[in-house]
């Protein structure tokens, strides 16, 4: 009897329904930043309002690499719905809080995926995943670093207008 | 005006999973599946199946059991894109659970198989 399933995708059930999981992940990601975002233009933050909206490309275009994935590999890809976005932040400090725990959980998630990838011996999807690997370890960097500015430099006096201008020049790039 | 027959299951076709409610069948010639099941055999593909398994699967169970309204009593299964659509008591549905939950289990069985006996010995 043939394997229809294989024939059809080269993904497991599971496998699929993880990376379907991830699309919806990184799409939540992605309007959480825009949300960031706009609080951030909101009260004059323009500098980490930037950083924001490029941070939100940055997940959609994720979520896009997952979507086409599933579906070239002959997997179902499932257009996501998000909802539950935080608009409101107490804080400028909490923004980036919240950023780095996006980071976390979604460095999280994709261990959780490449983790089942290897047990079902799904080499060719643990390959794809390789460059989320790398990617995750600029993100969380990025966030870190961000968040790390507060203690630096300080919230006292114009300390958050001084983090809103050195937040830009934040990178990874010992590449 | 033009009457629809029912899928036959011929010789091609071969059983996968059976239970007293019903049976599924695959035919490697015709690259589809045959259900049996709620007096009707219809003919899927793969995919339309296993999305057919997730709609059954993600009915709630507990609340159709416990909410006393008419219109919990039968669930309308209708897939996108596929022309079978099903019509099922909480009964039904169980049984129907059964039978493309072991279907499934044969299907990743076979894949095993398949996998384990015959493409790596025939490259080795």
């Amino acid at each position: 009897m043939k394997d229809l399933m294989r024939l059809r995708s080269l993904l497991g059930t599971e496998v699929e329904a993880l990376l379907n999981n991830q699309i919806k992940m990184e799409a939540y990601n992605s309007s959480v930043y825009l949300a960031m975002a706009s609080w951030c233009d909101r009260n004059g933050f323009d500098y980490s309002a930037d950083h924001f909206y490029k941070q939100a490309e940055d997940e959609r275009e994720h979520m896009l690499r997952f979507f086409k994935y599933v579906s070239d590999m002959g997997g179902t890809a499932v257009s996501p719905s998000v909802d539950g976005i935080p608009q409101e932040f107490e804080s400028f400090r909490e923004v980036f809080e919240t950023a780095l725990e996006l980071e976390v959980k979604t460095t999280q998630a994709i261990n959780n995926i490449a983790d089942k990838c290897y047990k079902e011996k799904d080499h060719v999807t643990v390959e794809f995943l390789n460059w989320f690997h790398k990617e995750q370890r600029e993100e969380e960097y990025v966030a870190r670093r961000c968040l790390e500015l507060f203690e630096v430099i300080g919230e006292e006096g114009t300390g958050r207008w001084e983090i809103d201008k050195a937040i830009p020049s934040v990178s990874y790039g010992n590449e | 005006m033009c009457k629809k027959v029912a899928p036959a299951i011929t010789e091609s076709y071969q059983e996968v999973f059976r239970t007293k409610s019903g049976c599924i069948y695959q035919s490697d010639i015709e690259k589809s599946l045959l259900v049996e099941f709620a007096n009707k055999i219809a003919r899927f593909d793969i995919r339309c199946l296993q999305r057919l398994k997730s709609a059954v699967f993600s009915i709630n169970l507990a609340e159709m059991a416990t909410d006393t309204s008419r219109t919990t009593d039968v669930e309308i299964i209708s897939l996108c894109a596929c022309e079978h659509c099903y019509v099922l008591t909480l009964g039904e549905i169980i049984n129907f659970r059964e039978l493309l939950a072991g279907a499934f289990v044969m299907f990743e069985l076979n894949s095993i198989i398949q996998e384990r006996i015959y493409s790596i010995p025939v490259y080795a």
